[in-house]
Parts: structure tokens; sequence; C-alpha cells
């Protein structure tokens, strides 16, 4: 069996030479196999009420239908995963988090995680010098980590999160993805296409007109070749332009 | 404000000096409760405050604010001779041009919420990596917390973990060499909205550092 610590140090090496979301979530991916999650999510934790998973996330290795279940119903409020990362800075196990918040809306989310098949998971908490907080959680179907394999996901999830806000950081500079050519606005309204949102949905929740919003995703879809909206979240999703 | 000065210039600054040790007494012994560096006379000083290390002096004034305390690695250091085995074998860097961050510290009443970032700790960072500069270093060694390794990082720091995080005295504690890189000062900079250096180079002895081909930055 191939030492653990090498190995992280092996996945570290790669996931700093990535350059984009697509690389660091195929890494995370393939890490999976080594570690033995079958899910991941890195993302920041909302600072208002009204912020929900779609707007914190960076890269999203969650399954669709749980991402969108959850974003509905706004788990990110309930989630003791979520609530035990703005206590601490240590990183713990899920079942340590829902002992802590062990109340009802607690116990629904973690009931329902594990409906979809995310039974027990690790998280990496990050709390910034202005008080934002963010997180790296692992999930899965069996989940047992030793105390090396542990400390090796630790520090992935550190560089792992560092890429994924380097990346992100890129991307916002150039007010869009440099790659595509899609402008900010662009891949917002294809972030709420994919939520299950009509271009009405979307103009409300973007205070533009719904005109508008069909003219970005016509636009999307030109600069992704697709022919149509269904394409353009796919393509968007298979690029890491969206999460 | 910032003063870096050597352990060699520190002793003909008693004052400062002194300060400097009680404000390292008040918070690591009195606030952290390192019991083991615990004084009579209120002084936190250990076997490391040699002429050859550095001091980043933050003040407010007269009063001290914050702290750093850079070692050489040339010669005995934390690394090597306090808690060589928190890197579990690993090899660390080590020569002229690699020091080792130390008793790092900002004063808590400094902190004034624990949201937001306050206004001693952003310039504190900044004043370290200007000081690794002006000093022609390469890079720092640090033994720390991994939540710092992140923040590290976000300030412009290349970080290379030397071994994975451990169990330390309650906490976790990682070892890294956190390398400067031609973009880590204006990081620093545009992260915490400074437009000019912080630290007061005029009090170094300019005789004591390090000549190298680094490019300076403005």
């Amino acid at each position: 069996m191939p030492d653990i610590r090498q190995t992280s140090f092996d996945i570290i090496h790669r996931l700093r030479a990535t350059k984009s979301r697509a690389d660091v979530y195929a890494e995370l991916r393939a890490a999976g196999e080594v570690f033995g999650y079958d899910a991941f999510l890195i993302g920041g934790l909302p600072q208002t009420e009204a912020e929900g998973l779609l707007d914190c996330a960076m890269i999203t290795g969650w399954p669709d239908a749980w991402s969108r279940r959850y974003h509905r119903q706004g788990y990110l409020h309930q989630d003791p995963v979520i609530r035990q990362i703005r206590q601490t800075a240590e990183p713990f196990l899920w079942t340590e988090a829902a002992r802590v918040h062990a109340d009802a809306r607690g116990i629904l989310v973690m009931d329902e995680a594990r409906g979809v098949g995310l039974k027990d998971g690790f998280c990496v908490p990050f709390h910034d010098l202005d008080g934002r907080e963010a997180g790296v959680s692992f999930g899965g179907e069996r989940l047992s980590l030793s105390e090396d394999e542990r400390a090796g996901l630790h520090l992935v999830a550190i560089y792992a999160m560092s890429k994924a806000r380097a990346v992100s950081a890129f991307r916002g500079k150039g007010g869009g993805d440099p790659i595509s050519g899609l402008t900010e606005r662009e891949i917002e309204c294809l972030k709420w296409s994919a939520a299950g949102k009509s271009a009405w949905d979307t103009s409300q929740i973007l205070t533009i007109s719904a005109r508008t919003v069909e003219a970005h995703l016509a636009s999307a879809a030109r600069k992704l070749n697709a022919v149509n909206r269904v394409q353009s979240i796919a393509e968007a999703l298979r690029r890491g332009i969206i999460a | 404000m910032f003063k870096l000065l050597s352990g060699e210039a520190g002793s003909e600054d008693p004052g400062l000096m002194d300060r400097v040790y009680r404000f390292r007494h008040d918070f690591f012994v009195e606030h952290l409760k390192w019991e083991a560096c615990r004084r009579p006379d209120g002084r936190e000083t250990d076997a490391f405050d040699t002429p050859e290390c550095y001091h980043v002096v933050g003040l407010d004034g007269e009063e001290v604010v914050s702290y750093s305390r850079l070692l050489p690695t040339t010669q005995p250091h934390l690394q090597t001779h306090l808690y060589p085995e928190i890197l579990k074998g690993a090899p660390a860097p080590s020569g002229p041009r690699i020091y080792e961050w130390t008793r790092c510290a900002v004063a808590p009443g400094k902190r004034e919420s624990s949201r937001g970032a306050d206004a001693v700790s952003g310039p504190s960072f900044t004043a370290v990596a200007e000081a690794a500069e002006f000093l022609g270093l390469e890079g720092l060694l640090v033994q720390t917390h991994p939540i710092l390794v992140s923040r590290l990082m976000t300030f412009g720091w290349d970080v290379e973990a030397l071994a994975l995080p451990c169990p330390y005295d309650g906490s976790t504690i990682l070892p890294i060499c956190a390398r400067l890189l031609p973009e880590t000062i204006e990081t620093h900079r545009q992260i915490f909205g400074l437009t000019r250096s912080v630290l007061d180079i005029e009090t170094v002895d300019r005789s004591r550092r390090i000549e190298a081909p680094r490019r300076r930055s403005a």
C-alpha cells in the first residue's frame, strides 16, 4: 500500500500546477479514489440570508440533484456542517457537526444527505482575516479516514481552496471567463438557468428585464457553440465555467 | 509604524527592547498561556534572541502593538532545536537566505472585532514581507496553524508544506516554507489597501543586509 503522506504530497504537487476550475475539479475527483470520498464541494459561506449554495460554491462535485434540492430548500442556512464551520478552525467529521447541531432542521438535512449517498463526510473550515468563512467538504457512502489520511486530506483541502480562489479571482478580474469570452452577466444567467430558474425568474433575481436575460442566454449559447439552453448549461458545466 | 531591527541594534535601544519583551510576555504567556515561557520579571526572552536575529516591531506611538521575530537558519532555530519532530523526518530548507518566522503576535486589544480586518494585523503581515525582501531573503520557515497557510497563500506567498499537519498542544501545527514571489508585497498592499511601505527601514543597520539579486518593488 502506497504511503499516504507521499500520495498526499503528490496530489498537492499536481494541484499547485492546475490552471483552471476544471483542472482542480479533475484532481479532486481523482483524489476521491485515494481517500474514499464520492463527492466534494469548495465554497464560501453566505454573508447574507439571501445568498444560497449556487452563489457561494466555487467548485462543486456534489450530485446535481442534491445541489438543486439543497438550493431550493435553502439548506445552506440549516446544514449542521455549515453551522459548524462558523464555530471552529479545526477540521471535523459531519457526524461530529450533527451531534453539536442536533435540532430538527439539522437532522432533516443530514437524513436527506444520507438518502443521496452522502452518509458521512469530512470538512475543513477556512476563516479569513476579514471575517469571511469558507469550507471544503468531502462526502461519501463509506468515508473512514485514518489519522494520516485525515491530515493528508486536510492539506489537500487547503491547497484546493487556495487554487479555487486563485482561479476565481482571475476570472473575476476579467469580468467573465477569458477562454470562452462569456461575460459575468452571461455566466450569472447560465448559473440561474442551471438552478432551474426561468428567464422571468432570473430577471426578478437580477433585477433586469426578461428580454435581457434571454439575450444574455442567446449570446452565451453562441459563444459556447450550443444550439439550445440545455446544451449551453451542459457545456458550461463541462468546462467548469459554472459549478 | 513598523521598525526592523537586528538583535545587535536592539542592544543599543534597551528601552524599546524592554517594551518588546514585555509585549511578548503579555501576549504569549498572559494571553496564550504559554506557561513554559513565564518569567518572574515579565520579560519573555529565550536563547534564540541573539544579536543575529531580527525583530519586526509594530508601534503605535511608544506602545508595541505587534511583533514578529526572524531567526537565521544558519544557527540553531526552533525547527531544528525545539520541535524537530513536527517535520517527521522531512528535510527543511536552510541557509543564509532562509530565516525562520517566530513569535508572531498582534495586541489583542487592537483586534477590536472578530469580524473584519483590523488596522494592525494586515500591516503587520505586510511588514514581515517587506522585511524579508529588504533583507534579501528567499523565504521564511514557519511552524503554524493550518489556517495561516491559506492566508499566506492569499497574501501572495508561495507556500510549500514540509510535512502533514499534526496535533500539537491541543491544536494543529504544520511546518511550512513561505517563499517571496515578485508580487508578494504588492498583493499584501492591495489586500490591505496600503499605498506604500509600512516598514521604517531607516533604523536598520544596512551593512548587515544580504546582497541578493532580488527585484525591489517600489
